[in-house]
């Protein structure tokens, strides 16, 4: 039974299949590999301030660099996944995520004069409270007019975009210092360094892992995804299934949408344009099945880092910027083809272990 | 009569975990009907479909009219002349019938669809094995029994001289079984070799002339049906003498009363329904096809928004407006359709096994995965749930076991009342026995059953008393010490 030929002892071994599922294990094995080959390849340059020589990738700011650009997607993944794992799909997020960063931007204008906890609270509420609202929405037009989550969450893109966009009248507008702070605390990690994103995004990895795996919500959803018909004969509440998913993923798109524009400083209707796209592909690359009944969340944390280091692979390695897209959409059909050759494999290894 | 249409020279073949054929050399007359009976699992679907290019064998060779054949697709199978009718192989269902009898040439005239050509040939592919239907119709729209004859005039039609029927009537009523075998007569008379997977009894003693028994993926025996009993055919499925189960019949006139229902009413489905069961009682429930057994089930379970009616358990006036309701007061429903109802093929033995009572297993939405999985050792342990842990996929089970996961579940949740609709569908000899054993002992520990069935004999043997179900309403009530095969189907039929 053996899963890798490697001397890790015994204990060990069990403790990291206990973590992650052999989908997350293959995921890791991708990402470090890639980020071994980068290091390598990178080349280095020298450090002005101190004299010293260091690594074009493996340098503490590009690493926490790519883990903040991670984390937007990677907490919106989260939500994603768990829309995926009933057999929905979510296109809205991107335009949750612009209307849930004006809104606070707005809200905050009013508020400018209180302290900084009271805005940053503030902030956080109305940031969440509305994508909550959004996916409420979603969830609410799915189970009411049976329509395909599709196209209930194609309509609300626009909608939800267009309503941050009269809201705003397409202006850009700014945060105040006293949110920007907090989201770019260093937390004793010395200059320009900003951990928080990175942290938020391994908090709410915890959380929606905990909450697939451990909570009879979780359970649930992939109950659902697996097979509705069944769900329904075992007494379960199909709607508050399918209202709870999307309320999910509304409120992590909201969560990412605080982060995002605290972060940067700003926010405008056109945030997040595409970013629907960029979430469906990293919660795939982590595992989870279009089909329903089948994803992590640990995946997809571990898929939006996969995307977005090949993205940073791109800028390090000084290739030409213009074929990101090309790169990304090959490598998204990849991963999905060698982690279902390497699921069959699996499969075939345990069939012999057990024949 | 002794020209070989086929010859299986040691097949064996392997898939991942299952030793499905080893070793198995075997004979197939031209012109007769062959059936290959045994258990699930016993590699009867596996060789039937070999033969028809589905899977390809690890090692021996597959001889058709004398020449060793080696078909890699359904497609090489039936250009040497061999056709399967198999549900899993079914055509385009948003197609027509004339589409899907065309499809492998489709008649065109400068990539133009000729339409009244293709209606023309379909029309005579169905005529060629006496078959009449509209060929303009969606085949989804067809009833199951009309798609297999789209397929086998396909088979034919292309010129199939070799048939593999794989459980072909393990979905008809029994009126289409009948159509079913008629075409087989006349498949025979014409020539055709009809090669007949199955493991019912009565149709295999009706059609075959041949038997061949498979158990656990090799060859046990092949004779004349004539010579076989069909005591002896499951002794050689099974290799033992089944130990068949009876009932001891406990005294339940005196016993509470744990369900009661009072003119139970759907719109075109139920009229006025009024039954009890007591505790301890098996009460079966007859009728053909379409009859309103399972509108029944579907009513007391709360899937039926339109059914109206009183319903009392326990003595006491109930309300069961969705499953969760009836749940609740311990009404519980082992539905007909395994597959689609009542498992999640994704998910392990014991979540399935603890979906519905998992707000019991936990605080706060919190699993207590000690508490799971010691309820789900207790019931499989009480069942006897045969699976290499309760953590493997509950897809990877027999049909037997994934049934008793159902049961599992139900008795997890403290059902009284349990409704039983086909418990013993799709699931092999051996597997039913038990299964009728459990459902026994379910009724001895104080469980009120309400079983329905289409195979009377199941109803005979294990019911205390049978109603019986014609067009929506009651039709008549036998005790089983004086029900009979024959009574019972004058009374589903509506004859005096």
């Amino acid at each position: 039974m053996a899963t890798s030929s490697l001397p890790v002892p015994n204990h060990m071994r069990a403790v990291v299949r206990g973590l992650l599922g052999s989908q997350e294990i293959g995921l890791v094995t991708v990402l470090i590999a890639a980020a071994i080959a980068l290091s390598l390849l990178a080349g280095s340059h020298l450090d002005r301030a101190n004299g010293q020589i260091v690594n074009n990738f493996w340098n503490s700011y590009t690493l926490i660099q790519t883990a903040t650009d991670a984390s937007f997607f990677a907490i919106m993944a989260i939500g994603s996944t768990i829309v995926i794992i009933s057999g929905g799909i979510d296109l809205s997020v991107g335009s949750i995520y612009a209307l849930s960063g004006v809104s606070m931007a707005l809200c905050l204008r009013w508020l400018s004069s209180s302290s900084g906890a009271t805005t940053t609270l503030a902030g956080i509420i109305v940031c969440v409270g509305v994508g909550l609202l959004c996916g409420l929405l979603n969830g609410v037009l799915v189970v009411g007019l049976r329509v395909h989550p599709f196209i209930v969450t194609l309509g609300t893109m626009w909608i939800l975009r267009g309503i941050a966009f009269v809201a705003t009248h397409a202006e850009s507008i700014l945060v105040p210092t006293s949110v920007t702070a907090v989201t770019k605390a260093s937390l004793g990690m010395g200059g320009g360094l900003f951990p928080v994103p990175m942290l938020a995004m391994i908090v709410t990895t915890i959380i929606g892992a905990i909450y697939l795996r451990r909570t009879v919500m979780g359970r649930h959803v992939f109950a659902f995804g697996g097979n509705p018909e069944a769900s329904r004969y075992a007494g379960l509440s199909l709607s508050r299934i399918q209202i709870g998913v999307y309320a999910i993923s509304g409120a992590t798109a909201g969560l990412a949408a605080f982060l995002g524009a605290t972060f940067y400083g700003s926010a405008s209707s056109a945030d997040g344009q595409g970013y629907e796209l960029y979430v469906i592909a990293a919660a795939v690359v982590g595992g989870a099945s279009l089909i329903g009944g089948k994803g992590s969340a640990i995946g997809a944390t571990l898929g939006a880092l996969l995307i977005v280091l090949i993205r940073q692979s791109i800028r390090t390695l000084h290739a030409d910027q213009n074929y990101e897209w090309i790169i990304i959409g090959c490598a998204i059909i990849i991963a999905v083809v060698i982690d279902r050759w390497s699921q069959g494999l699996t499969a075939r290894r345990l069939a012999r272990a057990a024949g | 009569m002794s020209e070989l249409a086929v010859r299986f020279e040691h097949i064996t073949k392997r898939f991942p975990g299952v030793q499905a054929l080893s070793d198995v050399s075997l004979d197939i007359a031209a012109g007769s009907v062959h059936a290959l009976c045994g258990e699930n699992g016993a590699g009867k679907s596996t060789l039937g479909k070999i033969l028809a290019g589905i899977h390809r064998p690890d090692s021996g060779r597959v001889i058709i009219h004398g020449a060793a054949v080696d078909f890699a697709t359904p497609r090489d199978a039936l250009a040497a002349g061999v056709g399967m009718v198999h549900q899993e192989l079914a055509f385009c269902d948003n197609l027509s019938v004339a589409e899907n009898l065309c499809l492998g040439a489709l008649p065109a005239r400068r990539g133009m669809l000729r339409r009244s050509e293709m209606r023309r040939r379909a029309v005579a592919m169905l005529a060629e094995i006496g078959a009449d239907l509209d060929v303009t119709r969606r085949l989804g729209d067809l009833p199951i029994a009309q798609q297999q004859v789209v397929q086998i005039a396909a088979a034919v039609g292309s010129g199939a001289r070799i048939l593999v029927f794989d459980e072909p009537t393990s979905s008809l009523t029994q009126h289409e079984a009948e159509r079913l075998y008629g075409l087989i007569d006349r498949l025979k008379q014409r020539g055709v070799t009809c090669i007949y997977v199955s493991h019912r009894m009565p149709e295999v003693f009706r059609l075959c002339d041949t038997v061949t028994v498979l158990r656990d993926g090799r060859h046990v025996a092949t004779r004349p049906a004539p010579e076989l009993t069909e005591a002896e055919i499951v002794r050689l499925m099974i290799g033992r003498d089944m130990a068949e189960y009876f009932p001891t019949q406990t005294d339940v006139v005196n016993a509470a009363e744990l369900l009661r229902v009072r003119e139970l009413s759907s719109p075109g489905k139920l009229y006025d329904i009024s039954f009890s069961v007591r505790a301890g009682e098996i009460v079966g429930l007859a009728g053909l096809v379409g009859a309103g057994r399972s509108e029944i089930a579907a009513a007391l379970f709360g899937l039926d928004p339109h059914a109206r009616g009183e319903i009392e358990v326990r003595g006491k006036r109930v309300d069961i407006a969705r499953p969760a309701d009836a749940i609740r007061h311990g009404v519980a429903l082992v539905p007909e359709d395994r597959k689609l109802q009542a498992l999640v093929p994704l998910e392990t033995c014991a979540h399935n096994t603890t979906l519905p009572i998992l707000p019991r297993l936990s605080t706060l939405s919190w699993i207590h995965r000690g508490r799971e999985r010691a309820i789900v050792d207790d019931y499989f342990a009480r069942l006897r749930v045969r699976a290499a842990s309760p953590d493997v996929l509950v897809s990877a089970l027999s049909g037997g076991n994934q049934q008793k996961v159902v049961l599992a579940r139900w008795l997890a949740a403290r059902s009284t009342v349990l409704i039983l609709d086909e418990p013993t569908r799709g699931v092999d000899v051996g597997a039913k026995a038990e299964i009728h054993g459990l459902v026994g002992k379910l009724a001895a520990e104080g469980a009120a059953i309400l079983l329905i069935s289409s195979e009377l004999p199941e109803l005979l043997r294990l019911a205390t008393r049978i109603l019986v179900v014609r067009e929506g309403r009651l039709a008549g009530e036998v005790p089983a010490s004086s029900a009979t095969q024959d009574g019972l189907l004058r009374l589903m039929a509506g004859l005096t």
